[in-house]
């Protein structure tokens, strides 16, 4: 199964003087069950595409395939409910969609909105709190009384809590301290390795890319440039560097190191992995 | 929401849009007391052909204004059914079993639809060819001779200008908040009593979250750079009247004189 794109346009504000065309005939194939980064310069098009995943936006030229159903251009979809429980979007700096009396509640509306029952709900919205690392004496605060990490942190389990098939976040560790990030970043990976989640992951991070991602998608102009996975992708540096890209420090850091006689193996994508490579190496001399 | 209209500024180079904003908006508080002086279909007539010159003018487009008189159907219908139960004058237009409709009633509302239009055309020749900047320093400097009177001139402008100002960005909000609800499943046009209160409760609580959050940004921001109400203050920009402005104001005083003119003989 994947996820389908064929020649989708997208134009704002059509025969407006503001008309302004944020697709360009996207032809994209995102295989489900992968972590996929989506990159490219303010204003290439990331977050109208990843709108288009869940309907939120209908294209004005294409179709879209996902999760079984089709959705064309001129045609107005019916019962997107379905599509909008299975399809997980987290928006940019997400705390703005908290509006219960408490985090509790506020986590429960999602599934709830989708038919499942309060008890069920409930249920959901605790393992979600718990996957992204809050503790129960939390759930009867306002959310507005958080702190901005564990906002983000509530918001990002209100969309968990609906069993999402597919995760879309549009850059989720945006403003998180480093630690927050880490822990974030991680729980994705996890979501993705362990319970099979389609993710895709709007960036700006080139590490996260490297260390968490399978595939890296660039856009440029409303259009896809590159649709590669990340190893290949990176191993080109002067490529990157053309769509204004710089390379992880760690790709240049096993340069260095491979050019002073270690063996590196091609998969190692964080500095925990280098670390523990590099003693293995000079262990066995 | 986001083709919304009505008072919208549209960047352009034309000769309107390079007046004077305090000429253009005397020009336009004397066309609009033009339209309500009765000066008849004639007198209506001839506003409309002047109005949609000076349209030309600026280079907008019809379509555009007419995009703007759209929310104002659903009232003129209201209107019409208003005047034809109510009005009983003229002579009998159509008649339907036990509903009549009078010849007044039916003029009464063309009447006010067009008094509309031509308001709407005015005013949007102000709006789409002023920036909105410009448009509050015409008004507080309009405002200053009333200062005398303890007439907060600067405060007015100024709360004009932050109001216009926070007008997109609030419908920007509200579109990206009713997106991220859509998608936790929230269904804004449907559903039952219940459900609609909640789908409206998760707009607007977020929404004024987000502008009180704003407006004390807002409010630090301007105390930082020391902003004081009330104290005397320099401009960068400053207007100036030119000739083009003075033809501006004399013709709009010639046209109402006219029409005052036609109404009384």
């Amino acid at each position: 199964m994947s996820i389908t794109f064929s020649k989708v346009s997208y134009v704002y504000s059509p025969g407006t003087p503001y008309e302004y065309r944020a697709l360009d005939g996207v032809d994209l194939t995102l295989e489900e069950g992968k972590i996929t980064a989506i990159i490219g310069r303010t204003g290439s098009g990331k977050s109208t595409l990843i709108q288009h995943l869940n309907a939120l936006l209908l294209p004005n030229e294409g179709e879209i395939q996902i999760l079984g159903r089709t959705i064309k251009a001129g045609e107005k979809p019916k019962n997107l409910k379905p599509l909008r429980k299975d399809v997980g979007l987290v928006f940019q700096f997400p705390e703005y969609q908290l509006f219960e009396e408490t985090v509790i509640k506020d986590v429960i509306f999602g599934p709830k909105n989708f038919g499942v029952s309060e008890e069920d709900a409930k249920k959901k919205a605790k393992e979600a709190l718990a996957l992204v690392g809050l503790s129960e004496d939390i759930y009867e605060k306002s959310p507005l009384e958080l702190s901005g990490g564990q906002k983000r942190r509530v918001a990002i389990a209100d969309i968990l809590a609906m069993d999402p098939k597919i995760l879309v976040l549009d850059e989720p560790t945006a403003g998180l301290d480093p630690m927050g990030t880490k822990e974030m970043m991680s729980l994705f990976y996890r979501l993705n390795r362990q319970f099979g989640k389609t993710i895709l992951i709007v960036t700006h991070d080139m590490e996260q890319v490297y260390q968490y991602c399978d595939d890296v998608v660039v856009l440029e102009d409303g259009k896809v440039r590159i649709h590669q996975d990340k190893d290949t992708f990176f191993r080109d540096a002067k490529e990157c560097e053309s769509m204004g890209i710089l390379p992880p420090a760690l790709i240049r850091m096993k340069e260095i190191l491979k050019a002073k006689g270690f063996t590196l193996s091609e998969n190692i994508h964080s500095v925990d992995a280098l670390a523990e490579a590099l003693r293995e190496e000079v262990r066995n001399g | 929401m986001g083709n919304l209209t009505l008072g919208r500024y549209i960047p352009m180079d034309s000769p309107i849009h390079k007046m004077d904003p305090r000429a253009k908006i005397l020009a336009m508080l004397m066309m609009l007391i033009a339209i309500f002086i009765p000066s008849g279909w004639i007198g209506y007539g001839i506003l409309f052909v002047i109005v949609s010159m000076v349209i030309i003018l600026a280079k907008l487009s019809f379509s555009f204004i007419f995009k703007a008189m759209k929310p104002m159907l659903f009232m003129l219908v209201f209107l019409l059914i208003i005047n034809i139960l109510v009005v009983k004058t003229g002579y009998v237009l159509l008649q339907m079993g036990s509903i009549v409709i009078w010849s007044d009633a039916v003029f009464n509302t063309l009447y006010i639809a067009v008094r509309l239009l031509l308001m709407i055309m005015i005013t949007t020749c102000l709006t789409a060819t002023t920036k909105p900047l410009d448009m509050t320093m015409g008004i507080e400097d309009l405002l200053k001779p009333f200062q005398k009177i303890h007439v907060p001139a600067h405060e007015i402008a100024m709360l004009i200008s932050i109001a216009l100002r926070f007008i997109p960005d609030l419908i920007d909000e509200t579109m990206r908040i009713m997106k991220a609800q859509e998608s936790r499943g929230v269904d804004l046009k449907e559903g039952k009593m219940m459900e609609r209160i909640t789908a409206i409760l998760s707009l607007i609580v977020p929404l004024f979250v987000s502008a009180f959050q704003r407006a004390e940004d807002l409010a630090n921001a301007m105390e930082a750079r020391g902003y004081a109400p009330g104290q005397p203050r320099t401009r960068y920009k400053q207007l100036k009247m030119e000739s083009r402005d003075y033809v501006l104001l004399i013709c709009a005083g010639l046209i109402l004189a006219g029409m005052i003119g036609m109404a009384v003989l």
